[in-house]
């Protein structure tokens, strides 16, 4: 047997989710002081995240042991103790195993296409609603500590929405830098997109959240409410415009270019220097533009070859240049001699 | 009656050389007695492809040429070393290589004259069918008397204008020294071209017969400067295309 390294122990416990489970747990700990206005027994916890990205990177049983060990392990710390609140150990699991199993079945190692992000971030939002199901439904079987319809309202339904939204942002966030998104058109197209979405989602919700926190009672409040919220989506509107601008821009931007370099290649232009920004791209955009320039590069050249060819064929004859070079040397008394020479020695 | 056949080309590096090393060693392997005179005495060059070694010769046609043997002490039977059978024989007769040499004939000249004394003797002593003298490029006196002694004129040139332009010139000269038979060999051919549209072409700019078109080979670049590649590669599609203008000359 190898003996086992520093390294390779270390390696062996961050691949079966133990390291991340005490991570997680640590952080559950520090979040525990962050809350929710609107639910104020909701902490909010971002980090739940982790087991999710450990599901999707190392399968479903790390990523099941991440959010089990670690809810353990933050409630020990917290002081609730390990068996209080076994069924959230459970969902917490849940939250990693979902996910990895939905990366094992769909064969998902990268993001690749908008079909592998569609899958990833379903199975986000299904491993919440999956763990926030399961606990529900053990606390009514053996816990019975949840009080029905009030503990879904008050704490419940915004977890499983917090959570949710969490793990949506998070998750291709963890994606792109671990390296495992591949850059492609597709993939740049989504994640822009996306993030739009994400960003005008997060602002809408933060305003209102903002607006709710003062005493809407009065009358004055409620107006400066509405301003307030009135302001922050005209300056949002304008943010988001020029950014969906720029981004139109950026995807569509090199096709202008290599629609006008195919053009011009059909007018007999050969020098694509133009969509050289283009060619250095990782995507299909610069793969495409790649192929351009080289397919320009050989029409010239098997146009170049051909002009070769026709030269070749035409024999062109300076008769003057001609006439002259021959007179030269006929007109030498050499030759004169030389021609009468060999008349006579060809009759011998 | 021997054949005295020239090998001509208005510019360097067209492959003459080659090409009359390749002729030669088909005439000998058909069993006809045959001799190479390289009068290229500026820039010899065809011994290398008979692989002659050097310590063996004595006498070169530039002793010849300035009295100090006869013809035949110049000339060196290669038919064993490059595997001639009998009847067949093939007959070097090289110029010097050596510096000085080479610069006393740029120098002094030779008398032109004893170079077709040169040619008869050497018909007569070796009993020769063929002789074939790789001339020097250009249209000098040597090359002038060679070509007018010439029963066939073979003239090599690549298809580019320069090549065009001087052939031209010589297949005028040509005529006018009547030189009986005349050849154009177009040699190095890029594989691009279509070889029977270059032939057509070239018979009727210089109203003149095509002996052969020789595509442009990566095999005989290989083999150019060291051997014969028409005794390399026996059966080669272009060792066939020599050998139909071989064909044509006993014809």
């Amino acid at each position: 047997m190898q003996p086992l390294s520093v390294k390779t122990v270390f390696q062996k416990l961050s691949h079966w989710g133990l390291l991340w489970a005490v991570l997680y747990g640590l952080m559950n700990i520090l979040s525990n002081q962050l809350t929710l206005p609107a639910a104020p027994a909701i902490a909010i916890r971002p980090q739940v995240a982790l087991p999710m990205i450990i599901g999707f990177f190392y399968g479903p049983l790390p990523g099941f042991v991440t959010g089990f060990l670690g809810n353990m392990i933050g409630d020990v710390l917290y002081g609730y103790g390990i068996g209080q609140f076994w069924n959230w150990h459970i969902a917490n699991g849940l939250m990693g195993l979902v996910p990895g199993l939905a990366a094992m079945l769909a064969g998902i190692k990268v993001m690749k296409t908008v079909r592998d992000f569609g899958i990833i971030e379903a199975a986000v939002v299904v491993s919440c609603a999956v763990a926030v199901g399961v606990a529900v439904c053990l606390d009514l079987l053996f816990i019975h500590l949840m009080k029905f319809p009030e503990s879904f309202n008050a704490w419940i339904l915004p977890a499983f929405i917090f959570n949710a939204v969490s793990g949506f942002i998070l998750v291709p966030v963890f994606f792109l830098l671990a390296r495992r998104v591949v850059i492609t058109l597709e993939t740049r197209t989504i994640l822009t997109i996306t993030s739009l979405l994400v960003v005008a989602i997060l602002s809408t919700s933060i305003t209102i959240t903002w607006a709710m926190h003062d005493d809407l009672t009065s009358y004055n409040a409620l107006v400066n409410a509405i301003y307030f919220a009135g302001i922050v989506s005209v300056i949002m509107v304008i943010i988001g415009f020029a950014s969906s601008i720029y981004f139109v821009k950026r995807i569509t931007g090199p096709v202008t270019l290599l629609t006008e370099a195919a053009v011009s290649v059909e007018k007999g232009e050969y020098d694509l220097e133009s969509i050289q920004p283009v060619s250095r791209r990782t995507d299909e955009l610069g793969q495409l533009s790649r192929v351009l320039q080289n397919m320009a590069g050989e029409v010239y050249q098997r146009e170049q070859t051909l002009k070769k060819q026709v030269e070749q064929l035409q024999i062109r004859i300076d008769r003057k240049k001609m006439d002259q070079d021959v007179a030269d040397i006929v007109g030498t008394d050499y030759f004169q001699d030389l021609r009468e020479k060999v008349k006579e020695f060809r009759k011998k | 009656m021997a054949k005295i056949i020239s090998i001509h080309s208005f510019r360097g590096g067209t492959g003459k050389s080659n090409t009359a090393a390749n002729i030669a060693a088909l005439l000998a392997g058909g069993g006809k007695k045959t001799g190479v005179v390289d009068t290229d005495i500026q820039s010899p060059g065809i011994h290398v492809l008979f692989g002659i070694d050097q310590a063996a010769i004595k006498y070169t046609l530039n002793d010849f040429l300035w009295g100090k043997c006869e013809i035949r002490h110049a000339s060196y039977d290669m038919s064993q070393a490059q595997g001639i059978a009998p009847p067949g024989k093939l007959f070097l007769i090289p110029s010097s290589v050596k510096t000085g040499d080479i610069a006393r004939v740029l120098h002094y000249g030779y008398d032109v004259n004893l170079l077709r004394e040169g040619f008869q003797r050497l018909i007569d002593e070796l009993a020769l069918d063929y002789l074939l003298i790789d001339t020097h490029p250009g249209l000098n006196e040597e090359t002038l008397l060679s070509i007018a002694l010439s029963d066939v004129l073979i003239i090599v040139l690549r298809p580019d204008q320069q090549d065009y332009q001087g052939s031209a010139v010589t297949v005028e000269v040509s005529r006018q020294l009547e030189v009986p038979s005349l050849l154009l060999l177009v040699n190095k051919v890029p594989s691009i071209l279509n070889m029977d549209d270059l032939k057509q072409k070239v018979e009727k700019t210089y109203n003149c017969p095509v002996a052969g078109l020789i595509p442009h080979s990566e095999e005989m670049m290989v083999l150019a400067s060291s051997g014969i590649f028409a005794l390399h590669y026996p059966h080669h599609p272009v060792t066939e295309l020599y050998r139909r203008v071989a064909d044509m000359l006993t014809a």
